[in-house]
């Protein structure tokens, strides 16, 4: 085929080998017919994903890769596959555990030979429904995650042609990949993708919080009253279906001395971000300990003694906390309720109990 | 049969071939080697460790000395004019063959040699000091030996976070103290040129004028390129004093960032030199 290009570009210029030209392509034409092969035929099915009621719109990136079948199951495999680091101990399910709402314990990421990372884990739960990931959004679309914890130093320390070295000679991956995408070609982008496509099934809907929505249970007095305080002193950051505006702020909680922490600020040039980070969704909450960026907290209850107690007074502190004295003021008894209440955001069977 | 009809092939490709061959005349193509000098002003920089004797110390114009332990930057997208203002793209969309990491310490990596320049007389050359953001993606299976030489550990030009390379990493010391000075810049954009949905864009394009032609068909010109470092916190963009708040990584936050950027590598507008000026043009 290369000859024949470097041919067609000479051609070009010389008419009088038009002639030639012809026969050269006759040739190869019959030459195809005998090498031709029809692909295969493959069915992969679309996945039927519910999409819960009122959550925000999917993220635009989910349509040009929307969940099937296989794509699903070979994104979950690789999900829990530990080859995708150097020494073959860490899989992204090492730190996105499903019982933590795939974060984990840890107050800052544990990757290969216990190197520690920057930050605290980030749940993986209603992706599809996000349009800024990790704490800092540095990206806006999943598919160009996975690459980052891949190569990283202290997650996986890899790189995705290692990777690739590694699993291409598995007859699973082969006999996935043959479903997923009509081959067994393990080209980066479908590693990618297919990974993106699990993370989009991740959808937690199904907490008490949401029953109650749909009349089928009922708060007890201390959720309810829970409710209320949220409503008042919570609401406006920790907003829709998702707990969470996506907002990035800056809310004087205790800095990570890390120099490379920056906070929003290291992707977007802007002072105003530094130290901003996106507002954490409240949904499993409960599971998700610690908290804070780098894991500055270990209970729900630290958080709101901090909010109460004041946070630090930065120069690009969010206006809401500003106009309030720099805290949330919370008594014991509404931080009781109050946690009361973010525990009903818990999602017993998306957390596998 | 297959085997006899690729034997009439390729003799029909190769008459075809030799007809095109003879009609063109003289198609000489030769090397062009790029030749970078790092100073401070005319001083040629020599790399050292906190309390090194022999290091290049250099003074800011706000009075701060400093040196270097480190000093590596990519260039890429390699353009040269001839004077009749053709350009000639050197492998722009190809990091393997066209891309390069200029590392102080290796003085292999300090002269770039590009191959089958075609013949004539070049008055300009343009390059990226960086990588433009859409081949900026640490793309391994498209420039295997681009992304493997960036990556190892001496060289350490992988931006893991942003998913993109390191554009420029300076480590050194600063102040009568020797405190640490670490400056990297990259670009953290997301989405299509000239319509970024965040980030900042540190490539910077570099456009310099030959004193003389660079005369490419028998000879094989070099040009020597120098690259002064005094421009980093002395620049014609920012007066920078080092301190706290901008001399190590936190610089991330990409405004202290820009500054460095600028003063190395131009605003983009009016300095499209940033720290480069041609030395000499050796034909």
């Amino acid at each position: 085929m290369a000859l024949f290009l470097i041919f067609l570009n000479l051609t070009h210029f010389k008419m009088k080998n038009i002639a030639l030209l012809s026969v050269v392509m006759v040739l190869f034409m019959s030459c195809n017919k005998d090498d031709n092969y029809e692909s295969i035929p493959y069915n992969n099915p679309e996945l039927e994903l519910s999409i819960p009621e009122d959550f925000p719109l999917l993220n635009n990136a989910f349509y040009s890769n929307t969940p099937t079948t296989f794509g699903v199951e070979l994104g979950e495999k690789l999900f829990s596959e530990k080859r995708f680091s150097a020494n073959n101990t860490i899989s992204c399910a090492t730190c996105h555990i499903q019982i933590n709402a795939f974060a984990d314990s840890n107050a800052q990421a544990i990757g290969i030979d216990g190197r520690i990372g920057l930050r605290n884990t980030p749940p993986i739960q209603n992706l599809a429904f996000m349009n800024f990931y990790n704490w800092d959004g540095s990206k806006l679309q999943l598919e160009n995650q996975p690459l980052v914890p891949i190569i990283t130093h202290e997650e996986m320390d890899s790189s995705i042609l290692e990777v690739i070295s590694k699993i291409e000679i598995d007859p699973e991956y082969q006999a996935l990949f043959e479903k997923a995408f009509g081959d067994d070609n393990m080209i980066p982008e479908r590693i990618y993708k297919s990974i993106a496509q699990y993370e989009y099934t991740l959808i937690s809907a199904n907490s008490k919080y949401d029953r109650v929505k749909q009349n089928e249970a009922t708060y007890t007095i201390s959720e309810a009253e829970g409710a209320l305080t949220f409503e008042q002193k919570c609401s406006s950051c920790h907003s829709t279906e998702l707990f969470t505006d996506q907002s990035f702020r800056s809310i004087g909680f205790p800095i990570n001395p890390n120099t490379d922490e920056a906070g929003r600020a290291r992707v977007t040039g802007n002072l105003d971000d530094y130290m901003s980070f996106r507002v954490p969704s409240l949904r499993n909450i409960e599971h998700t300990a610690p908290y804070g960026s780098f894991g500055q907290f270990t209970t729900l209850r630290d958080v709101l003694d901090y909010f109460d107690n004041g946070v630090l007074d930065v120069d690009n502190l969010d206006p809401i906390l500003k106009d309030n004295n720099n805290r949330i003021p919370l008594s014991e008894e509404e931080k009781t309720n109050l946690i009361a209440f973010m525990k009903t955001l818990s999602d017993e069977e998306f957390l596998g109990f | 049969m297959k085997n006899l009809k690729n034997y009439i092939l390729s003799a029909a490709v190769l008459v075809a071939f030799m007809s095109c061959s003879s009609d063109d005349d003289n198609p000489v193509a030769n090397n062009v080697t790029l030749e970078f000098n790092n100073t401070f002003g005319a001083t040629p920089i020599v790399l050292g460790d906190a309390t090194s004797a022999s290091a290049t110390v250099n003074t800011s114009d706000e009075g701060q000395t400093h040196h270097f332990e480190e000093v590596k930057y990519v260039i890429s997208n390699i353009r040269l004019i001839k004077a009749d203002g053709t350009e000639i793209p050197y492998n722009v969309n190809d990091l393997d063959n066209g891309a390069t990491v200029i590392n102080h310490a290796l003085p292999e990596t300090l002269n770039y040699v590009m191959s089958d320049i075609p013949v004539g007389d070049y008055s300009e050359i343009r390059f990226g000091l960086g990588v433009k953001s859409e081949l900026n993606t640490l793309d391994e299976a498209s420039f295997p030996n681009f992304y493997a030489s960036a990556g190892e550990n001496d060289t350490e030009m992988h931006w893991e976070w942003g998913t993109g390379y390191r554009f420029t990493k300076i480590e050194g010391f600063y102040g009568s103290n020797n405190d640490v000075l670490s400056i990297h810049s990259g670009s953290t954009v997301e989405g299509e040129e000239g319509s970024y949905t965040q980030g900042v864009d540190a490539y910077r394009d570099i456009t310099l004028t030959l004193p003389t032609n660079a005369t490419v068909g028998n000879s094989a010109p070099t040009i020597v390129i120098n690259a002064d470092f005094d421009y980093l916190l002395s620049g014609q963009s920012h007066t920078i004093t080092l301190g706290e708040s901008n001399a190590t990584p936190s610089i991330h936050t990409a405004v202290e960032m820009t500054k460095f950027v600028e003063n190395i590598g131009g605003n983009g507008t009016t300095d499209t030199t940033g720290m480069f000026s041609i030395q000499s043009v050796e034909n």
